[in-house]
C-alpha cells in the first residue's frame, strides 16, 4: 500500500506548481475581472506541460497514460487552482479534461478525430450542457428533445447554467455534450447524449452576469432544429442518461480537486499572515481562536485530500482493471468528495479572510475572488450538496432511501 | 560529443523548516530535488544537442538510492541517459570526495567532451566541484559562464561573468565548465517526458565498482568540518514612524537616506 505520488507524478505536481506560480497566479485576478477570458498563452502553456490532454491517448494529440489519467488530473486540477482561486482557470481545465475523457471512453472515431486533438492542443473546448431552466440535479425534468432522421439528430430546446459560452462561439472553437430525450416516454432509458458543436446553425446563446469565476462565461444555449449526425452520439441514443452520470463520476472528482487546491492556498496565506500580523503585543498565531481554528481546517483538509487521491486511483482501478470496483463503490467515493470539498474550501476561505480583517473585504486580497469563485461549487454545479448526501445515503442505507421512487 | 552535466541532489529548500528557535534547519523527511543552478547547465547541454547532430547527454549524480527517482527529471527534460554513483558512503563526503568519485565517474564514462555543472549548488554553494573535478580530470576549467558556444570541432568559447565585467575565453576540450543563471531559461518537462523518463538508460556504479575505497571520500579524508549550519539572524529595527502624513513621509526618506537605500 502506497500512500503518495510515484516519483513521475511528484515531478509532475512540482512542475507544473513551478509554471502555475511563475505564469498564473499573478494573473489570476486580471483573468478574474475581465470578459475577454483566460488568455492564449496560459491555455497554451498548459497544453505544452501535457495537462490538456491529461485524459487524452496520445494517437488524438494527448498526454494520456492508461491507468493513472485522474490521479494525473487530479494532482493537476489542485495546482492550477491553488494557483488560481478564482476558480476560472483550474474549471476551464477540469471541464475540458473531464469531458475530454468521456469523449476518449464513448466517442466514435469520427467525433475523437474532431473533438480530442484540439482540445489537447488547447484550441478547443468541450463542456457539459446538462442543466435546464426547469431542472438541474432532477435531470428527469430535462425537456430538450431531438428526433432521429436519415442518420442525423434534430435537436430542439434550451440549456441553462452552462459554462463555456463565449469560449465556444467567440474566444476558441467547440462545442458541449448535451443530453436530450430521444423517447420522450421511456424516463431514464429515453436519453441520448450527444457532442452539440456551439457554432452550429439553429444555436442562439445568452450569457449571464456571475458573481464570481469571471475569467469563464456561463450562460444558456437555445437550439432550433439543431442538426447533427448520429456519429456525435456518446455511447447509443437512448442510453444516454447513463453515459451522462459516468462522467459527472470524473468532473466531480476535478470540481473537488478545484476546492481542495483552492483550501491548501488559503491555509498557506492564512499561516503567513497569522505569524506575522500582530494583535495586543503577539502574532494572530498566539491565539487559540485562530491557531485551533487553523487546525481544524487543516486536519479536514489532509483527510479530504488523502481520499480525493484514493477516489482519483480508484477511478483509474475502474477503467484500466474493469471489475475491481463497481459503477456504485465509485459514485459513492465520489460523492463524499463533492460533498465535502467545497464547503471545506469556502469555510477555509472564509476563516482566512477573518484573520486578514478589513483588507480581505478589499479587491487587493487574494481571497475575496476565491470566496466568490468557490461558492459556484457550494451552491450547485457538477451537482449540489443534497444530490451528495442522496447518493452516499443510496450506497449506505440501500434503495430504500431513494425519495423520488 | 559527449556531454556530462553533474547534478546534485538537494533537500527541496522551499520545504524547509526551522526548529522553535528560528535558525536549525530540520533537514529531516524532506524531499529530495534536483539543484536548481544545475538545470542550467543541463537545459545548455540539450540546447547543444538540439542544436548539431551526434550530442549525447549524460546527467552524472551521486548519491543515496533515492537518486534513481530524483535523477528522473533531468531525464525528462533532455538527458539521454543517468549515470548514477550509489553508495551509503556518499552522504557523509564532503566536496574533496565528491570531486574525487564524480572524477572517476566521469573518466568510467570514457570519452567525455565537456562536463557542465551549476556555478555552485542550492545547498551549500560552495562552488568548488567544477575546480576540483577539472583538477582531478587534468583539464582546463572555465567558471561562471554566461555564454557557450562551440568554437570549431574541439573548442570551446565563453563569456564569463566577473560581476563588473565580462571575459571571454576560449578552450580545448575536453573541458569543465561552470554556469550561472544567466545563461539561459531551464525548461519544464511535459508530462509525457516525464512518465517516459524511467525508460532511459541508466548506468549505475558503486564507490567499490569505481575503484574507490569509501575511507577515501569519508570518514578521515574529509577535509572540511561544518561547524555552523543556521538561519541567519534577522534584525528589524521597528521603527515606527509618527506625525501627520506628510511628517511620516519626510522621516520616511530621512531614514532611507540614512541607510543608503536612497542617495
Amino acid at each position: 500500500m502506497e500512500f503518495r505520488l510515484t516519483s513521475e507524478q511528484e515531478i509532475f505536481r512540482r512542475t507544473l506548481r513551478e509554471w502555475c506560480e511563475a505564469n498564473l497566479e499573478p494573473i489570476a485576478a486580471e483573468i478574474d475581472s475581465k470578459e475577454q477570458g483566460i488568455p492564449d498563452k496560459i491555455i497554451k502553456g498548459l497544453a505544452d506541460l501535457g495537462v490538456m490532454g491529461i485524459t487524452i491517448p496520445e494517437e488524438y494529440g494527448g498526454s494520456m497514460i492508461p491507468g493513472q489519467e485522474i490521479t494525473l488530473a487530479n494532482v493537476a486540477v489542485q495546482e492550477i487552482a491553488r494557483a488560481d482561486l478564482s476558480m476560472s482557470v483550474p474549471v476551464y481545465v477540469l471541464l475540458n479534461i473531464g469531458w475530454g475523457y468521456l469523449v476518449t471512453l464513448h466517442g466514435s472515431e469520427e467525433l475523437k478525430k474532431l473533438v480530442l486533438p484540439k482540445v489537447a492542443s488547447g484550441e478547443g473546448f468541450v463542456g457539459i450542457a446538462t442543466t435546464e431552466a426547469g431542472g438541474g440535479s432532477d435531470v428527469a425534468n430535462v425537456a430538450t428533445t431531438a428526433r432521429l432522421e436519415d442518420g442525423k439528430l434534430i435537436i430542439n430546446g434550451e440549456k441553462s447554467y452552462i459554462s463555456g459560452i463565449r469560449e465556444t462561439t467567440e474566444q476558441r472553437d467547440g462545442g458541449h455534450l448535451t443530453l436530450f430525450r430521444t423517447d420522450p416516454d421511456a424516463g431514464h432509458r429515453g436519453f441520448t447524449f450527444a457532442y452539440i458543436p456551439s457554432r452550429s446553425e439553429g444555436i442562439s446563446t445568452t450569457v449571464y452576469e456571475d458573481v464570481g469565476r469571471g475569467g469563464l462565461s456561463t450562460g444558456g444555449f437555445r437550439y432550433k432544429d439543431v442538426v447533427i449526425p448520429e456519429s456525435y452520439v456518446l455511447g447509443e441514443i437512448n442510453r444516454g442518461f447513463y453515459v451522462n452520470m459516468e462522467g459527472f463520476n470524473a468532473a466531480r472528482i476535478l470540481v473537488a480537486a478545484a476546492c481542495v487546491g483552492a483550501t491548501e492556498k488559503a491555509l498557506e496565506l492564512s499561516i503567513e499572515y497569522v505569524k506575522q500580523r500582530t494583535a495586543f503585543g503577539r502574532p494572530l498565531a498566539k491565539f487559540e481562536g485562530i491557531s485551533f481554528e487553523i487546525a481544524e481546517d487543516k486536519s479536514r483538509f489532509d483527510q479530504i485530500q488523502m481520499w480525493l487521491r484514493y477516489t482519483a486511483w480508484m477511478a483509474d482501478q475502474f477503467y484500466s482493471e474493469p471489475g475491481s470496483f463497481t459503477h456504485n463503490d465509485l459514485s459513492h467515493a465520489v460523492s463524499i468528495c463533492k460533498l465535502e470539498a467545497p464547503h471545506l474550501a469556502l469555510e477555509t476561505v472564509k476563516h482566512s479572510m477573518m484573520y486578514h480583517g478589513a483588507f480581505a473585504f478589499t479587491k487587493e486580497c487574494p481571497l475575496e475572488l476565491a470566496y466568490r469563485g468557490v461558492l459556484s461549487y457550494v451552491v450547485g454545479a457538477e451537482g449540489g450538496t443534497n444530490i451528495q448526501k442522496l447518493i452516499i445515503a443510496r450506497e449506505t442505507i440501500g434503495p430504500e432511501a431513494i425519495p423520488y421512487r | 560529443m559527449k556531454i556530462v552535466v553533474c547534478m546534485k541532489q538537494v533537500v527541496d529548500l522551499a520545504q524547509l523548516r526551522f526548529k522553535s528557535d528560528g535558525r536549525t534547519p530540520v533537514l529531516e523527511g524532506l524531499p529530495m530535488i534536483l539543484s536548481a543552478f544545475e538545470k542550467h547547465a543541463l537545459e545548455e547541454a540539450v540546447r547543444i544537442k538540439e542544436a548539431q547532430a551526434d550530442v549525447h547527454v549524460i546527467a552524472l549524480s551521486a548519491g543515496s538510492t533515492k537518486l534513481k527517482e530524483t535523477i528522473k527529471e533531468a531525464l525528462a527534460i533532455g538527458a539521454d541517459e543517468a549515470a548514477l554513483v550509489i553508495d551509503p558512503a556518499i552522504k557523509d563526503t564532503d566536496v574533496s570526495g565528491s570531486s574525487r568519485l564524480l572524477a572517476g565517474a566521469i573518466e568510467a564514462i570514457g570519452e567525455v567532451d565537456l562536463v557542465l555543472t551549476g556555478e555552485g549548488s542550492d545547498d551549500e554553494y560552495s562552488g568548488q566541484i567544477p575546480s576540483r573535478v577539472a583538477a582531478r580530470l587534468g583539464w582546463p576549467q572555465i567558471t561562471t559562464v554566461r555564454e557557450l558556444a562551440l568554437a570549431g570541432e574541439k573548442r570551446l568559447r565563453a563569456v564569463r561573468d566577473m560581476e563588473n565585467s565580462l571575459e571571454v575565453v576560449e578552450c580545448d576540450l575536453p573541458a569543465v565548465v561552470s554556469v550561472t543563471s544567466e545563461l539561459n531559461t531551464p525548461r519544464l518537462p511535459p508530462l509525457t517526458a516525464i512518465l517516459k523518463a524511467g525508460r532511459k538508460p541508466t548506468q549505475e556504479w558503486t564507490l567499490t565498482e569505481l575503484g574507490i575505497n569509501a575511507d577515501e571520500i569519508g570518514g578521515k579524508a574529509i577535509q572540511i568540518e561544518v561547524l555552523s549550519n543556521l538561519a541567519p539572524e534577522q534584525e528589524r529595527k521597528n521603527e515606527m514612524l509618527e506625525g501627520t502624513l506628510e511628517e511620516q513621509i519626510d522621516a520616511l526618506l530621512r531614514a532611507l537616506e540614512h541607510e543608503g537605500v536612497l542617495a
